[in-house]
């Protein structure tokens, strides 16, 4: 079953490819195209994680290769309810990518299904893990569509006034719903670390990159809520706080063994 | 003074709080915490050691300068939340006033018109009539979701400290069988401990049984790394494990007899010279294929073939043995019968205040509804007259503008 996944990493890149030519050319067939085949991926990626799951038999999100793949799935379910909603090409221009390059990510990791250790078997599990892949997804989109807003600007506001603030807005919007997800990741696994080992906070170098990357959020939108920072300097601040996301999802685990080192 | 604490409130003072948590925290993470001086002259060299040891980034989280920083957060928010309490509500009160004298407002026909009350009585927004204008309202419960943010935060602070401050916390490794008493009488006994489930799978679990003083109120349950039991103020958590040998006595001369836990290296001897010295307990071994044993030094689970390393101590000359249960040393008038080892946890009693605990889970609840009630909930008023309408609200309306023009069409929005 594992050619699912691998049939939905080409999906992903293929998606990616035709949308990123459909708007070089202009191309309406290329871009319907690609999200024809964005879709697709999706559902194959879907069937791929129901699978492991039914084969696990837990929650498939233990383990690095697994959460990877829970992020991009949790990019791919953005990107296709954001565009279902707004019905903007620049969305799927994003949102593709970000599934694309995390699944990417996943497929080097070891795939091997393995038993859930003891210290994971709790109901905070879902909750805890689950709330992470959503937020990391949303604060990896936002960052996307801070790039692609300054690529806009660069090329001289040729894309409208309205289609800038759209993006500038909806970066916004993801970023506060990353930060309110990232509080529901903190509390729960406070809450979880507090039920299996007697403390709420350990500083574990995991719980300290999420506090940090809940800082630099919480200061990004304090500069957006009352300072009225809006615009290329908010699209800077969500492309470099990405990294933080992606050092608090891949590096800690790589580079500061802790508490959390089954996560690897 | 008045500068000085309108410092203290304000948002720079907060946002310099901050990026200096996330400094330190980065720092935390980084260096490695709470080690002896020589691990750090090992690991970064003596000048680099000296630094940290000189700026306390050996133990950032618990220095002074640390703690002064949440302080200096805790002082913040205290004020930003007390200046911000009034504003809020009479900010909250004069939404639907400024929306009534809006002068500002985008022109509508008829057809417009409709359409825009149409969206606002599918979307749910509250119709109030004020000097013959429609005031359409929501969301106004979202002007405290910035206040109770705050407050929220603070709180989790204060009640966190409160919940580690008043904390009792003992390790205790319990044998299977043995009963430990506490501070007020209450009994907590191991009445057994599995490393595997019957199916063989990783499952430390360690069956308890805690009751009063008095006998009057008793619990029974299996814990595990993540199901500790609460009893009377009490948490009892399955921490951690260990394995010890375990050895029959028998002295041959009188037929007395005993069985004894060995949990660490020590000398069983009757006269002092003659007897059996318990050097350490291996979970297993691997033989090579030249014959050659290598011992295990460490498992996660349970002894598969343990070895017990001893000394065969008599007449003043020391064998190594390795030996395996039921294998008996025999050594002048006492035997050493080595019997399969003993697993035992290592239980985490905590005694904390039940009302602190439930003030803690109720701020983190609070936090995430008042985050919901920030981003989710944009108060907004919308009047709609005859010249057109008009859109009030704290924060920018950007998502709502969107979707209006949408609506309407580009040209009227």
């Amino acid at each position: 079953m594992e050619v699912l996944f691998f049939a939905s990493v080409v999906g992903y890149f293929a998606a990616t490819m035709l949308q990123t030519a459909g708007v070089a050319l202009n191309r309406e067939k290329l871009r319907k195209a690609a999200y024809g085949l964005f879709a697709a991926a999706f559902l194959l990626h879907t069937a791929f994680t129901a699978w492991r799951g039914v084969e696990a038999g837990r929650l498939p999100l233990a383990n690095q290769f697994e959460f990877a793949s829970g992020f991009a799935w949790s990019a791919a379910v953005m990107g296709l309810m954001l565009y279902g909603r707004m019905k903007q090409e620049w969305i799927k221009t994003v949102s593709m990518p970000v599934a694309f390059l995390v699944l990417s990510y996943a497929a080097f990791q070891p795939m091997e299904i393995k038993e859930l250790m003891p210290a994971l078997r709790s109901t905070w599990f879902a909750l805890h893990i689950g709330s992470a892949t959503f937020s990391y997804a949303s604060f990896a989109i936002a960052g996307g569509m801070g790039l692609h807003y300054l690529i806009m600007l660069r090329k001289g506001h040729s894309e409208g006034e309205t289609r800038m603030k759209q993006t500038d807005y909806m970066t916004y919007r993801l970023i506060c719903l990353g930060f309110l997800l990232l509080t529901v990741v903190i509390l729960s696994g406070a809450i979880w670390a507090e039920q299996a080992w007697s403390r709420w906070w350990s500083w574990d170098p995991k719980e300290t990159w999420a506090l940090i990357t809940w800082i630099l959020y919480a200061i990004y939108l304090h500069q957006r809520m009352r300072m009225k920072w809006q615009g290329k300097r908010m699209a800077w601040f969500a492309v470099i706080a990405v990294i933080c996301v992606l050092f608090t999802f891949a590096g800690v685990n790589k580079l500061l063994p802790g508490l959390h080192s089954y996560a690897v | 003074m008045k500068k000085m604490i309108r410092y203290l409130r304000s948002m720079q003072f907060g946002m310099l709080l901050l990026a200096l948590v996330m400094a330190c925290s980065f720092a935390g993470s980084m260096i490695v915490q709470q080690r002896e001086p020589m691990e750090y002259v090992t690991r970064y060299g003596e000048t680099w050691a000296q630094v940290i040891l000189f700026l306390g980034l050996d133990d950032v989280f618990s220095a002074p300068f640390f703690l002064l920083l949440m302080a200096g957060l805790c002082l913040n928010l205290t004020l930003c939340s007390l200046v911000r309490l009034p504003k809020t509500i009479r900010a909250g009160k004069a939404l639907l006033q400024r929306a009534e004298n809006a002068q500002d407002v985008q022109p509508l026909d008829e057809g417009q018109r409709e359409k825009l009350i149409g969206y606002f009585r599918a979307r749910r927004y509250r119709c109030t009539e004020r000097n013959g204008k429609n005031v359409y309202v929501k969301n106004l419960a979202g002007f405290y979701g910035s206040f109770l943010t705050h407050l929220s935060f603070l709180l989790i602070l204060a009640v966190g400290a409160a919940a580690v401050l008043t904390a009792e916390v003992t390790d205790r490794a319990v044998m299977p069988g043995e009963t430990v008493t506490l501070e007020d009488g209450v009994r907590v006994t191991v009445e057994a401990f599995q490393i595997v489930d019957e199916t063989g799978r990783l499952d430390y679990a360690s069956r308890l049984c805690a009751e009063t003083e008095d006998g009057t109120k008793r619990a029974r349950k299996e814990i595990r790394v993540n199901e500790p039991l609460g009893f009377e103020g009490y948490k009892i958590y399955q921490q951690t494990y260990g394995t010890a040998g375990s050895v029959r006595i028998d002295n041959l001369a009188n037929g007395a007899s005993e069985v004894m836990l060995l949990t660490e290296s020590c000398f069983l001897t009757l006269d002092g010279r003659n007897g059996m010295f318990f050097q350490a307990l291996y979970p297993g071994y691997v033989t090579a294929e030249d014959g050659s044993v290598t011992l295990i030094t460490s498992t996660s689970g349970a002894y598969d073939d343990p070895v017990y390393d001893v000394l065969s101590v008599a007449d003043g000359t020391m064998t190594p043995v390795l030996a395996f249960p039921d294998e008996t040393l025999t050594i002048g008038d006492v035997s050493f019968t080595l019997l399969e080892p003993v697993s035992y946890p290592g239980l985490r009693i905590k005694h904390m205040n039940a009302a602190v605990l439930g003030a803690l889970y109720a701020v983190f609840a609070l936090l995430v509804a008042a985050l919901y009630l920030c981003f989710f909930m944009t108060p907004v008023a919308v009047c709609v007259n005859e010249n057109g309408y008009a859109v009030i609200s704290p924060k920018t309306q950007t998502g709502l503008m969107i979707e209006l023009e949408a609506l309407l069409g580009e040209e009227n929005a």
